[in-house]
């Protein structure tokens, strides 16, 4: 490739995701060669264990060269790609011409133009309800609003185009005449014998199947379930106007921290790892994508207050992609609550090598029997809950279980 | 149908009603043998008499006052206020006596007060007003605003026959100027919103002389603008403006009047808490400033909203 006199060439290297990552693996490119790039504008996606995240550019300047193809993996640090910098775009120009005098190029700074992939990530209401109630990545919608910006109207015109997946098998006679709708249809789309469409499961759907499987084979996964009166939880968590979630991971880490430490722990093959610190994995349902388990480390520092704040900021973000990959791993005890959907008893699955999850299922009004100051029995109506705990066999024994959620239930049953 | 002026589908709404019931009269400023300032009592003198045609002192609060005596003891007034601004005078009569009595001791106060009210004709700061959202903010009035000479005539029937204190805005830059069919005979019209234009990018709304200068500026832009007339402010017809907005996602918001506290604020609370998820852009206003309006023609042409300013804020939310 040739360059001229003024330009410099910078090199884009694999960055830095977070201290636990050492490699990732490109998945997209924004950017071609020849592409023109603004400083932080995306120039490709990374992919790590879990979190996708974008790879902008340092620089402004031209693609000059792109060194790490899609689906390859290398480690932090490997130069993945070079942009030319200098006077202006010199990649137009023939080679060993001398540099034109082009000023600095417009628009590279700041304001993206709408055209780029820069554009704005913020979406109006009615488009992101939208998104969500047909499934469409706004991503994929070209947008003609304000700096790019998706509108109602780009959505609605994006919706009629978009099912192209059934002008494949289509009758229609004329369907020789839209060779472009065809051609941009994915071929996994073609029907099979019952009419049903292939869909290529996305790569979250196919690590969550791997790790789920992987637990199976790996530990012992047995289910203990109590009964707990979550009446004062209720009333507890009404008064600090938070979700249940965040007491109950309080009394979590409290019993884990000062009777069960086997449980806030990590099996590798024939060692047990304890902590004394909980870092406390919530599970985040992403809807029909898939699921993520942020982690809030050092949670033992937290009240439920500050419990609640950073579940809300994780989630969020979660469910924004945001995430970083360090957000998502070292947890040592983990929390799902299905729950919130109608659930009333689920098995989960351990996320190993975490030796336990626990389960907080659907809080229901239910009549229990329950003993007053004189031990007179009598029949109530309570707010009942279910905790399940999957637990791995290798690690301890269903009395340790049993005695552990039941030390989680009297802690929750006496809030105050 | 007869083709009437908004003035004179109002002196006609008069008629009707004073025709239909003798419990209604009228009073007001120089209503009778002068015809009152814009002539819209004009010809009532001779056919109903002064005893239901009756001029009174310069003294707003007295004429309110008289109007919630004789309603409360069976009779059906309408007032006029020589000109909306004037209306400060009788401020605690309709507020305070008026709009409360129904809460207090159970008693209906049916009256209306009719007020000219607007600008554009360098009317200067006591001659200029639209007061209706002071009136709004009242609990026990209503409050209707009527844009046309069909309304105009079928909104001052339905305040008549309303049961509750009903201030009636009737807008003096359109009495002579906007002419529309009219039914004749007996007519009323619901305090409900109309939609003046159907559209599908952009939702106006807007009441009285607005609803003009909107449907004016929709014509102007090259989009599908639709304009909501609220007619009457309260009750506000929430349903009307929730289905526009959940149609278009995208709303501008104009009043004549001073911009804080307006009645379009109000509209645009309720569909930031009712349409929150219907929105594609930030719903917009176009009001007038915070300032008195100027006697001085060219400043008064510059606060007032016109169909340039609203123009201006569609084009600006249709490329948002």
């Amino acid at each position: 490739m040739s360059s001229s006199p003024t330009e410099t060439i910078v090199d884009i290297v694999l960055p830095a995701m977070g201290t636990s990552i050492s490699e990732g693996t490109v998945i997209e490119w924004h950017k071609q060669v020849g592409d023109p790039v603004a400083i932080d504008e995306v120039i490709c996606e990374i992919s790590t264990d879990k979190v996708d995240t974008d790879c902008p550019s340092p620089v402004a300047g031209v693609v000059t060269e792109i060194l790490v193809a899609v689906g390859q993996t290398v480690d932090v640090g490997t130069i993945i790609a070079r942009v030319a910098t200098g006077d202006g775009p010199t990649l137009s120009a023939p080679p060993d011409a001398p540099a034109p005098a082009i000023e600095e190029p417009a628009a590279t700074n700041g304001h993206t133009s709408g055209a780029s992939n820069g554009r704005s990530q913020r979406y109006s209401p009615v488009v992101q309800r939208m998104s969500e109630v047909h499934g469409v990545d706004l991503a994929d919608v070209p947008g003609t609003g304000r700096g790019g910006r998706v509108t109602k109207r780009d959505v609605l015109a994006y919706l009629k185009q978009a099912p192209t997946e059934s002008a494949l098998h289509s009758d229609s006679p004329y369907i020789a005449d839209e060779p472009a709708v065809a051609a941009s249809t994915p071929p996994a789309a073609a029907p099979d014998d019952r009419g049903g469409h292939l869909q290529p499961l996305s790569r979250m759907r196919q690590a969550i199947g791997a790790a789920m499987r992987n637990s199976l084979q790996t530990a012992a996964t047995c289910h203990t379930v109590v009964e707990c009166d979550f009446t004062r939880v209720e009333k507890r968590r009404r008064d600090l106007g938070v979700t249940a979630l965040p007491l109950v991971a309080r009394a979590v880490i409290d019993v884990l921290r000062s009777d069960f430490p086997a449980l806030n722990a990590t099996l590798d093959g024939t060692t047990l790892t304890r902590y004394d610190r909980v870092h406390l994995g919530i599970a985040v349902s992403l809807g029909d994508e898939g699921l993520i388990v942020p982690v809030i480390h050092d949670a033992q520092d937290l009240s439920p207050d500050g419990l609640s704040a950073r579940i809300k900021d994780l989630a969020t973000r979660a469910r924004a992609k945001q995430l970083a990959p360090d957000e998502v791993q070292g947890a040592t005890f983990t929390i799902t609550n299905p729950g919130r959907s109608g659930a009333v008893i689920a098995t989960p699955i351990i996320n190993v090598p975490q030796v336990a999850i626990l389960d907080l299922e659907a809080v229901v009004r239910r009549p229990v029997v329950v003993t007053d100051g004189d031990g007179n029995e009598m029949i109530a109506i309570r707010s009942m809950v279910n905790l399940v705990l999957g637990w791995d066999h290798r690690a301890i024994d269903g009395v340790y279980a049993a005695e552990f959620l039941t030390a989680v239930r009297r802690q929750l049953e006496s809030v105050s | 149908m007869a083709e009437r002026t908004y003035l004179q589908a109002i002196s006609d709404g008069l008629r009707q009603e004073m025709r239909r019931d003798e419990r209604v009269f009228v009073m007001g400023e120089d209503i009778g043998a002068f015809g009152g300032a814009f002539k819209v009592t004009d010809g009532l003198l001779a056919e109903f008499g002064a005893a239901r045609v009756r001029d009174v002192p310069i003294a707003e609060a007295g004429i309110i006052g008289t109007a919630v005596g004789t309603a409360i003891a069976g009779l059906r007034p309408i007032c006029e206020m020589q000109f909306a601004d004037f209306i400060s005078c009788g401020f605690d009569q309709l507020v305070n006596v008026a709009g409360k009595m129904h809460y207090r001791l159970g008693l209906a106060v049916p009256m209306v007060v009719r007020l000219p009210s607007g600008g554009g004709f360098s009317g200067g700061p006591f001659h200029s007003q639209n007061p209706e959202a002071w009136f709004m903010h009242a609990p026990g009035l209503k409050v209707v605003a009527p844009s046309t000479p069909e309304d105009a005539k079928g909104l001052l029937a339905a305040a008549v026959r309303d049961p509750n204190p009903v201030v009636f805005l009737e807008h003096k830059h359109l009495y002579r100027r906007v002419k529309g069919a009219v039914p004749e005979g007996d007519h009323t019209t619901e305090m409900r919103a109309r939609v003046a234009r159907v559209g599908s990018d952009l939702t106006v709304v807007a009441y009285g002389a607005m609803v003009h200068a909107a449907l004016d500026a929709a014509e102007q832009v090259d989009a599908s603008i639709e304009v909501v007339d609220l007619r009457s402010l309260v009750p506000l017809d929430e349903e009307a403006i929730l289905a526009s907005v959940r149609k278009t996602s995208k709303v501008l918001v104009v009043d004549e009047a001073n911009r804080t506290c307006a009645a379009g604020a109000q509209v645009a609370a309720l569909i930031a808490d009712r349409a929150f998820e219907d929105l594609d852009g930030p719903v917009r206003r176009v009001a007038a400033p915070d300032v008195p309006i100027p006697f001085s023609p060219p400043l008064e042409q510059a606060i007032l909203p016109s169909s340039q300013s609203i123009r201006e804020a569609m084009d600006e939310l249709l490329a948002y």
